[in-house]
């Protein structure tokens, strides 16, 4: 007997391939992929892979530092910016495992414009990722936000913003709440918008993007509290809701549990372990070259 | 026979059980034979929010799909009612009626007569342990009646469960912020009472009072809120072997987040693996056999 005979809690190998998981927040060496630009990011992808293949995942996306100062690191700014090659590694390395999304900053919207002909024009990312914290988190509902949401609407990408609602208020003035989220989104109806982390405190994060059909919601980033996926099912329908594993700072129990462990119909497991996140990524997969 | 007679005769076969069970879980054929202990669920309602499985019979045979075939429940009303006596009547009633749960009485030490309250529960209810929330009832574990609490129960062989924490700190209600507990004044205590069982609840290590806690072999942790796809076998390595216990924090957690953590990385071989799911927890309540 080996380990992968004891797998309490996961549902049949069967059913979870059945689910066809698409993660929309990996998040290996979230602040820094390692100074030769992938190093650390791929042993992280590495020592996420048990609980990859736990889950059978079909694929997962991250989002790259790509040299527009969303980490702390000159040097490893540097290299983004002259060595590009160097962050298409992991994609070269699991290129039916990994997608990925570029790090924005709306401190800099020439340089971030150039990044999106770059990556998501030129290149194979998918779409941004505007981070909550950090040198480049700036609060969502900045007009700085206006030109690069019209630049990524027309290159038919993706949006991801980082969303707390934190009990005694935001740690730090970049944060977004997904109040502000709905503020920006409401100037691009025809823009989707991923609320990470449902806000984290969930049960107001839901209720503050309800009347934002352009907005849905990911699940990872907080412990796995009862009750979350069943209320936003309720409240925004499964239509709206997109998995994210968090990996591997958080785990494949607290994540993946929150939805296998809800008291929900298995179709809206489908639609949000995968279903979702696809249809949100087939108008700039479509756009690729094959 | 009255029911706290039943329950006393149900606990020392369980303890017999466990005896035996520690031994078997050594032959690799017995293996698949043990049982998963959850040592960390409550009963009764949390008073900010309804949770799927927080009626009784719902959370049992929940848990009892997972494979758990023993839970020791304390009780939410332990955390916010003054009549100590009355909750932990209820909660000896409740697990009577659904004997998946073994009663964990709560202790309030600000409260006069607490010491009334703790030998009702181990004298009439035969509880093999005591859950304390020092945080939410307002008190340090330098309080000095924490240290008669370790004394008290050490001398009655068994043990105590400090809850660490209930609730991630970011998303409390604003009306009731509450802190994790300080574990520092933990070491030198527990230096002074080595005959005291402690558990820790819920609690989010910290690598430095790891290295202490090392050293304390009556300390005790669980999978609750430890997070991070490799955790619990970095706990495990960190802890020494035998201190980490299965705990989900049911039903305010979904119980397959910790369930599918503890074996997610495939870094714990099947025998750790069974330590952890069963074999820790029989080991840990032998403190009333002491």
């Amino acid at each position: 007997m080996n380990s992968s005979d004891l797998l309490p809690g996961l549902p049949s190998p069967q059913q979870l391939k059945q689910y066809r998981i698409w993660d929309s927040y990996f998040t290996p060496s979230y602040s820094h992929p390692g100074r030769d630009g992938s190093s650390r990011l791929i042993a992280d992808v590495e020592s996420s892979l048990p609980a990859i293949r736990a889950g059978h995942f079909e694929r997962l996306c991250y989002f790259a530092h790509v040299g527009l100062g969303t980490t702390t690191d000159a040097e490893y700014e540097t290299l983004a910016q002259t060595q590009p090659a160097a962050i298409l590694k992991p994609l070269e390395k699991w290129p039916d495992m990994l997608m990925g999304m570029i790090m924005l900053n709306g401190h800099r919207i020439d340089a971030s414009l150039d990044a999106l002909n770059r990556w998501l024009r030129d290149g194979p990312m998918l779409g941004v990722y505007f981070p909550g914290g950090g040198p480049a988190a700036l609060t969502c509902n900045h007009p700085n936000f206006y030109k690069l949401v019209e630049r990524i609407t027309d290159l038919r990408g993706l949006i991801v913003q980082h969303t707390w609602f934190k009990t005694g208020g935001k740690q730090s003035s970049g944060e977004s709440t997904p109040s502000e989220l709905v503020e920006l989104a409401a100037r691009y109806p025809e823009q989707k918008f991923i609320c990470a982390h449902a806000g984290g405190e969930w049960e107001k994060g839901i209720r503050a993007v309800r009347e934002s059909p352009n907005i849905l919601v990911e699940t990872s980033g907080f412990d796995a509290t009862a009750g979350f996926i069943e209320m936003a099912v309720r409240e925004l329908g499964p239509e709206r809701i997109v998995f994210g594993s968090h990996l591997p700072s958080r785990s494949l129990g607290t994540e993946l549990g929150k939805i296998i462990g809800a008291s929900i119909p298995e179709r809206a497991k489908t639609m949000i372990l995968g279903e979702n996140y696809r249809k949100l990524l087939q108008p700039i997969l479509a756009s690729k070259p094959a | 026979m009255t029911r706290r007679e039943l329950l006393a005769v149900s606990a020392g076969a369980a303890s017999a059980m466990a005896l035996g069970e520690e031994t078997s879980a050594i032959a690799e054929h017995e293996v698949q034979k043990l049982r998963i202990v959850d040592a960390n669920v409550s009963l009764f309602r949390w008073p900010f929010r309804r949770f799927p499985l927080d009626e009784t019979r719902m959370l049992a045979e929940k848990l009892q799909s997972l494979g758990v075939s023993e839970a020791w429940a304390g009780s939410f009303e332990g955390v916010f009612h003054r009549d100590v006596a009355g909750v932990n009547s209820r909660l000896f009633d409740e697990c009577y009626k659904h004997p998946l749960f073994v009663p964990i009485g709560s202790v309030n030490l600000t409260l006069p007569g607490w010491e009334t309250d703790l030998q009702r529960c181990f004298d009439e209810h035969n509880m093999m342990g005591v859950r304390v929330h020092p945080n939410y009832h307002g008190y340090t574990l330098e309080h000095e009646a924490f240290a008669k609490l370790l004394s008290m129960a050490a001398e009655a062989g068994r043990f105590v469960q400090i809850a660490v924490s209930m609730e991630d700190t970011r998303t409390q209600n604003e009306l009731v912020p509450v802190a994790d507990v300080n574990l520092s004044p933990l070491v030198p205590l527990l230096k002074q009472h080595q005959n005291a069982w402690v558990h820790l609840l819920n609690y989010r290590p910290q690598a430095t009072l790891l290295q202490q806690f090392r050293g304390l072999p009556g300390v005790y942790f669980d999978s609750a809120r430890v997070d991070g796809t490799d955790s619990i076998p970095r706990l495990v390595e960190a802890t020494a072997s035998g201190r980490v216990l299965f705990g989900s924090h049911a039903p305010f957690l979904v119980p397959e987040a910790a369930l599918i953590r503890v074996h997610e990385s495939g870094l714990l071989d099947p025998r750790a693996l069974q330590e952890v799911l069963a074999g820790n927890a029989n080991r840990f309540r032998r403190a009333e056999l002491a």
